[in-house]
C-alpha cells in the first residue's frame, strides 16, 4: 500500500526557552493533516503561527513534543524517507565558500544521485533555475535571489517525489518570486507533491491545490482553495451617496463593513441584505453609484480565520 | 553511506583550506620552523636538543590552537549560519554528519601536521640533526592529542556555543597536562574531599602529558613499544567515548 507523502497526526511541539529553560512556549498544537501524492500543498498563517515548526518537525530538524510525523510512511529520522525529500529553508544558507555546481554536487552525493550522473545532473538543474552562467563563482558572491535558485535546484537534484520549502519567495523581487513561481508550477506538471508554507497570500491562490491556515499553532482552516473560497456567504460590495455613516448606521441593517470615503461610504454586506439595503437607501433620498458582488479572496479568509482564532497576539503561545 | 562520509568529510577538508585563518596559522608555522633554526645560532653545546624541542613545540601550539579552533567553532558556526538546515535535511543522519565533520577536521589538521613535520625534517637534514625514531614518535603522538582535544571541541559543540566549547577545550588541555601534578599534590593534602578531588581529576580527564613524547625526542631516548601503544589506546578510546557521548547530544538537539 502507498502511503501519502506527509501525514501528521495530533502534532504537538512547546519549546523550553531560558537558561533554566523554565520557560515554555507552545508553537503547534495537535495538528492533523494528510496531503495527498501531486497535490501543491499550503501553510498559510502569520509570523509565529507554527508553519515553520511544523515544516522543521517533518524535515528532522526539531522533535515533536507529541503526535506523529510521517514521510512516506516512515518516520522523518528515517534517512530513506528524508531521500525522497527536497528541502529549501527559510532563507537558505548554503556554503559560502563552495561555487554554486560544487553545492549543488554535494547535495547530489549525498542525496544518492548515482556517481556517473552527479555531473550531468548538476549542470541540468543549475540550468533549469537559470543558473548555468553563475555555477563556478563563490556562493558568496551570490545576490540573495541567485541563492534561492541554487537552493532549489539542490533541493530536485536527486528528483525526490516530494518538495518541502519553508517561505520560498521571502524577501525576493518580483522576477524572483515569479521564478519560483513557476519552478512550483513546473514541479507540478512532473507530478511531485510540494508542500510549502508561506505568509504571501496571492503565492497560495495562484499555486496550491489545498490550504491549511495555521494561528497560534493551530489548525483554523483547511480545505481545497476553491471550496474555501465558494464556501463562504456571498457578499455584495456598493458605494452611496447621500447619506451620513450615521444615517446609514440608522438604517439598522447588519453591514459586514464600513468605510468613509470623500462624500461616500463604500459598504460591504451580504448578498440577502443588499436587496433590503439598497430600497431603503433610495427612500431616505441616497443614491448608489456602485453595486457589485465582492469576490471573497483568500486574504480575506485568512483575515477572518485570523480574528476567530486570536485578538491580536503574535506568535506561539507562552504558557 | 560510507559516500555520504566521504562528501562531508571532504567538504570539511575544503573549508578549512578555504579559510584564511588556516592559512595564517600555516604561514606562521613556516616562520616559526624557520626562526628555531635562527635561536639555535646561540646555542653551542645542545643545538641538535633545543631544535628538535623547539620544532616540536612550535608545531604542537600550532596546531592545538588550529584544533580548537576548528572542532569547537564548526558545527557553532553551521548552527548559527544555519547551513546545517540544507545537510541535516538531507538522507544523512546527524551521527553520520557530526563523525564526517570531524574527520573533515583531522583530515585539515593531519595534512598540515604532515607538511609542517617534512619542514621540520627538511631542517633536521639540512643542520646535520639526526633524524630520529623518537622524534617521529613524538609527531604521531600529537595527532593522538589532537584527536582528543578536536573530540572534546566536538562533543562541546554538539549541545553549547563556540565560546563556551573554546573555554571548556582550552581548559581541558592545561588540566590534561597537569593532571599529574594536581594529582601528586591533592594526595599530599590533609583534606580528604581534595585528595578525592585530585583522584577525579587524574582519572577522569584526559591525561594529555601521556602523549608527550618532546623531552624523549629531545635526548633521544626510546620509548617502549608497550608504553606508546598504550597511549596510542588510550587516546583513541578516549575520543571515541567523547565522540559517542557528542552523538548522543546532537541526535536529540533542535534546530530552531
Amino acid at each position: 500500500m502507498s502511503h501519502p507523502p506527509v501525514e501528521l497526526h495530533a502534532l504537538s511541539k512547546t519549546y523550553r526557552l531560558g537558561f533554566f529553560l523554565s520557560r515554555q512556549v507552545r508553537a503547534l498544537e495537535n495538528l492533523d493533516m494528510v496531503i495527498e501524492a501531486g497535490q501543491v500543498y499550503g501553510l498559510l498563517g502569520p509570523n509565529g503561527a507554527g508553519k515553520s515548526t511544523t515544516i522543521k518537525i517533518v524535515m528532522n530538524l526539531v522533535q515533536p513534543t507529541d503526535g506523529t510525523a510521517l514521510l512516506f510512511g516512515r518516520a522523518p529520522t528515517d534517512t530513506a524517507a528524508r531521500r525522497q525529500v527536497g528541502f529549501v529553508p527559510e532563507n537558505p544558507a548554503p556554503y559560502e565558500y563552495l561555487t554554486g555546481r560544487e553545492f549543488v554536487e554535494l547535495a547530489a552525493h549525498l542525496g544518492g544521485v548515482p556517481r556517473a550522473e552527479v555531473r550531468t545532473r548538476t549542470l541540468e538543474v543549475l540550468e533549469s533555475v537559470g543558473m548555468a552562467r553563475a555555477a563556478d563563482l563563490q556562493i558568496r558572491r551570490y545576490s540573495k535571489g541567485m541563492i534561492q535558485r541554487v537552493a532549489l535546484a539542490q533541493a530536485v537534484v536527486h528528483r525526490p517525489p516530494l518538495l518541502i520549502l519553508d517561505e520560498p519567495t521571502s524577501g525576493l523581487d518580483p522576477v524572483g518570486r515569479r521564478m519560483v513561481r513557476d519552478f512550483i508550477l513546473e514541479e507540478r506538471k512532473r507530478g511531485t507533491t510540494v508542500l510549502f508554507c508561506t505568509h504571501i497570500i496571492p503565492d497560495v491562490e495562484a499555486l496550491c491545490d489545498r490550504v491549511a491556515v495555521l494561528v497560534n499553532g493551530r489548525r483554523v482552516r483547511e480545505g481545497r482553495v476553491a471550496d474555501l473560497l465558494t464556501g463562504a456567504t456571498p457578499q455584495v460590495e456598493m458605494v452611496i451617496e447621500g447619506l451620513s455613516e450615521r444615517q446609514l448606521r440608522e438604517l439598522g441593517r447588519t453591514l459586514d463593513e464600513v468605510q468613509a470615503l470623500e462624500a461616500r461610504l463604500r459598504v460591504r454586506c451580504s448578498d440577502a441584505e443588499a436587496q433590503q439595503l439598497l430600497g431603503q437607501v433610495l427612500r431616505a433620498g441616497g443614491r448608489v453609484s456602485s453595486l457589485e458582488p465582492a469576490r471573497f479572496t483568500l486574504e480575506d479568509l485568512f483575515l477572518e480565520a485570523l480574528s476567530e482564532a486570536r485578538q491580536g497576539a503574535v506568535g506561539g503561545e507562552i504558557l | 553511506m560510507i559516500r555520504s562520509f566521504l562528501a562531508i568529510a571532504y567538504n570539511g577538508f575544503r573549508e578549512a583550506r578555504r579559510n584564511r585563518v588556516t592559512l595564517v596559522l600555516a604561514f606562521f608555522a613556516g616562520l616559526l620552523l624557520l626562526s628555531s633554526s635562527l635561536i639555535t645560532d646561540i646555542t653551542v653545546a645542545t643545538f641538535d636538543r633545543v631544535l628538535i624541542d623547539i620544532g616540536l613545540g612550535g608545531m604542537g601550539i600550532i596546531l592545538v590552537l588550529l584544533a580548537v579552533f576548528l572542532s569547537t567553532g564548526l558545527l557553532a558556526r553551521e548552527i548559527e549560519r544555519r547551513t546545517i538546515f540544507m545537510v541535516v535535511g538531507k538522507p544523512v543522519s546527524r551521527g553520520l554528519f557530526l563523525v564526517a565533520r570531524l574527520a573533515g577536521n583531522m583530515l585539515t589538521l593531519t595534512i598540515l601536521q604532515v607538511l609542517m613535520g617534512a619542514l621540520l625534517l627538511v631542517e633536521f637534514r639540512v643542520l646535520h640533526t639526526a633524524i630520529t625514531w623518537p622524534t617521529l614518535l613524538a609527531m604521531g603522538m600529537l595527532w593522538l592529542e589532537l584527536l582528543l582535544l578536536s573530540s572534546v571541541g566536538f562533543l562541546m559543540s554538539s549541545f553549547t556555543g563556540q565560546m563556551t566549547s573554546a573555554f571548556v577545550t582550552v581548559s581541558m588541555f592545561f588540566v590534561g597536562h597537569l593532571s599529574g601534578d594536581i594529582y601528586t599534590f591533592a594526595q599530599r593534602s590533609k583534606n580528604e574531599a581534595l585528595r578525592a578531588l585530585g583522584k577525579v581529576v587524574y582519572y577522569v580527564l584526559p591525561n594529555l602529558e601521556r602523549f608527550n613524547l618532546r623531552a624523549q625526542a629531545s635526548y633521544g631516548l626510546v620509548v617502549p613499544a608497550r608504553e606508546w601503544l598504550a597511549s596510542a589506546v588510550y587516546g583513541v578510546a578516549y575520543s571515541a567515548v567523547l565522540i559517542w557521548l557528542a552523538v548522543l547530544a546532537f541526535r536529540r538537539r533542535d534546530f530552531r
